[in-house]
């Protein structure tokens, strides 16, 4: 059994056609199987709503008078790139506001003008003798400019990773907020719904499929960036017109000491065209896998732990070494359904057809590191020996230490070399003058260490974060192994 | 059984001896005391202690007579305009008071709160308020 676009799209006139979304197609095929299914259902439609980062708009405002042509210009105090001509720009959606910073950015700023908001446009020149304007302060409106095309280099990933932390401290990444010692998990992606897992041989996905996209319709206009279709991890270059979209599938997000981004709505009708696409549309949570990883490592690299299924991460919680983890999205289920919901209604009413893809989508592209020239140092490479005093001995010691090693910091260990504490000079001075003699007393307990394979661009970070200068080095039994100090990354 | 949210600042716990003298306080209602968690924040010691439901308020009335801060419960509000229901903020509450209802929409229980505001930070949207 085959069918052709033609065909499907004279039903969608006819009002004869036959959708579902992809969650309804699992349990139609898993009822009267593959042939019957792929006889039956003409389109099956998904959705995601997610945290895009690669996504954001041109826009054109038009000229002035007397014109100008802008070298920097800010849209409601977010900077915009323009590197083009005069009047075009370009706003992306995790560029921060001058202003506000972290509470508002480039994807806030797309969704207040798909709203109908008043956005204020800053701007200035070093003028020419054809745009002699130099600066300029105005407000507009979605309506009151020209063209406003949202263009997402990289949306729509097939999947996405589950992450944890296994490090000591809460870590605020673009998945989310991570307690410390694996103390929950964060997923993303729309599992059975995901457009690209319905269609993973990019057979009716490609340059010119028409789909939902924020709310309105829009294209694929190529891979995306990053498109790695060979590890399950294809992505989309997406463009629609910002003037029919709608802000409920267009909103802008804040991510805590991370940044901003823009939550994007979008869906793909997939023709089942054939039985092959019959099951692959019927695809569920129990077959799609991804991996957890560790963000407690921060490396590009960073280790797996073990794959997990999308419908064991539906559930609440994990299991992870043993432990239950709770375990929550990053991207809405809620909005992923209506979206194949909405997209199912357009086409049964008429309003939405399909077309053939001008060009495929490549399939066995990879995902390369970037190339870096100089040598990334480690930890390792530039510790030195920590001075080591063990916990029961006396101040005196201690300031002996720190006098003839010209060392700040004296690392507290038991017999064992297991760290127990740091002592500086400043604690030897203060207790000195408070008149105390135990160690006790002064030790710091909590220390905040570092360890043999870090980059030393982390243990800088580390150091700048907690207003230190030094953090001992130690191996996974909390042994201590060295030191490094502020005066070694300089 | 109540789960009750209690932080003993800084200033007020000096050593074991103030510590026992709190517990001491709870205890002297003949109840048993069941600490869940126990974590140091950033203005004193957070305690999880479940207690029955018929000694809240006399507790709540002798803790605070000693400086002890209790939490209130149910310490934050959900702004249904802002939140888009993507659940980054689940996995961070301890109590399962931020949950998903049967449409995957967010649901905040009042009831289970603690107002530990872990939650607080996790959201993108600034949908979750301190009340
Ligand atoms: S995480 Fe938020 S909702 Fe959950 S108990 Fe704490 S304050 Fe309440
Ligand atoms: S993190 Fe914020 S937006 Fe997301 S579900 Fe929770 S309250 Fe709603």
């Amino acid at each position: 059994m085959t069918k052709t676009y033609n065909e499907i799209n004279q039903k969608i006139k006819s009002g004869e056609v036959v959708v579902v979304t992809a969650e309804e197609m699992i349990k139609i095929v898993e009822e009267d199987g593959i042939k019957v299914a792929a006889e039956d259902i003409d389109v099956v439609t998904t959705g995601t709503f997610g945290p895009m980062c690669s996504s954001g708009a041109f826009l054109n405002f038009g000229h002035s008078d007397p014109p100008i042509k802008f070298e920097h210009l800010w849209l409601n105090d977010v900077k915009a790139y323009h590197g083009n001509a005069a009047v075009d720009c370009y706003i992306g959606c995790t560029r921060m506001s001058d202003v506000r910073r972290f509470e508002y950015g480039g994807g806030h700023v797309i969704e207040d003008l798909v709203s109908g908001k008043s956005i204020r446009l800053r701007g200035n020149s070093y003028t020419t003798d054809c745009y002699p304007l130099a600066e300029i302060d105005t407000e507009f409106t979605l309506d009151e400019i020209n063209q406003a095309i949202l263009l997402n280099p990289r949306n729509a990933y097939q999947r996405y990773v589950c992450a944890v932390n296994s490090s000591d401290r809460s870590l605020y990444t673009y998945m989310g907020k991570l307690l410390p010692h694996y103390g929950n998990a964060h997923y993303a992606g729309a599992g059975c719904l995901s457009p690209l897992s319905n269609d993973p041989d990019y057979e009716t996905i490609g340059i010119g499929t028409k789909i939902f996209l924020g709310g309105g319709s829009g294209y694929i206009i190529g891979e995306g960036t990053q498109h790695s279709p060979t590890n399950q991890f294809g992505t989309l270059f997406v463009k629609g017109d910002l003037k029919q979209m709608n802000s409920e599938y267009l909103r802008g997000v804040s991510f805590e000491k991370y940044g901003t981004s823009l939550f994007v709505g979008l869906g793909i009708p997939i023709p089942i065209l054939n039985e092959g696409l019959a099951k692959k549309t019927a695809i569920s949570d129990s077959e799609l896998l991804t991996d957890i990883v560790d963000y407690g490592i921060p490396r590009r690299d960073r280790p797996k732990l073990r794959q997990i299924t999308y419908e064991e991460l539906r559930n609440e919680y994990i299991e992870l070494n043993g432990k239950k983890v709770k375990c929550s999205s990053m991207s809405s289920q809620y909005y992923a359904r209506k979206i194949a919901e909405t997209l199912k209604k357009w086409i049964q009413e008429g309003k939405f057809f399909l077309n053939q893809p001008a060009e495929t989508l490549p399939t066995d592209t990879i995902f390369k590191p970037m190339k870096q020239i100089l040598e990334i140092k480690f930890v390792k490479d530039l510790k030195r020996k920590a001075i080591i005093c063990y916990d029961d001995c006396e101040l005196k010691t201690i300031a002996k230490r720190i006098i003839n090693h010209n060392m700040n910091h004296i690392v507290i260990t038991d017999r064992e070399n297991t760290l127990k504490g740091i002592v500086t000079s400043f604690d030897i001075t203060k207790a000195i003058a408070e008149e105390k003699t135990d160690i006790k007393e002064i030790i710091t307990k909590k220390v905040i260490t570092t360890s043999d394979n870090d980059p030393i661009d982390v243990a800088a970070r580390r150091m700048k974060q907690n207003y230190i200068s030094a953090l001992p080095v130690i191996d996974e039994n909390k042994k201590v192994v060295g030191i490094i100090t502020s005066e070694e990354l300089i | 059984m109540t789960v009750m949210n209690i932080t003993l600042p800084f200033g007020v716990i000096k050593d074991i001896s103030d510590y026992s003298r709190f517990i001491n306080e709870i205890l002297k209602f003949d109840i048993t005391l069941n600490i869940l968690k126990f974590s140091t924040g950033t203005s004193g010691i957070n305690l999880l202690i479940d207690i029955p439901d018929d000694k809240i308020k006399s507790i709540t009335e002798s803790l605070k007579k000693n400086n002890i801060i209790v939490n209130k419960k149910g310490r934050i509000i959900i702004d249904t305009e802002k939140c888009i229901d993507c659940g980054a903020c689940i996995s961070l509450c301890p109590t399962d008071a931020l949950n998903f209802d049967s449409e995957k929409r967010l649901k905040f229980y009042y009831e289970r709160c603690i107002g530990c505001l872990l939650c607080l930070d996790s959201c993108p949207r600034y949908a979750i308020e301190e009340m």
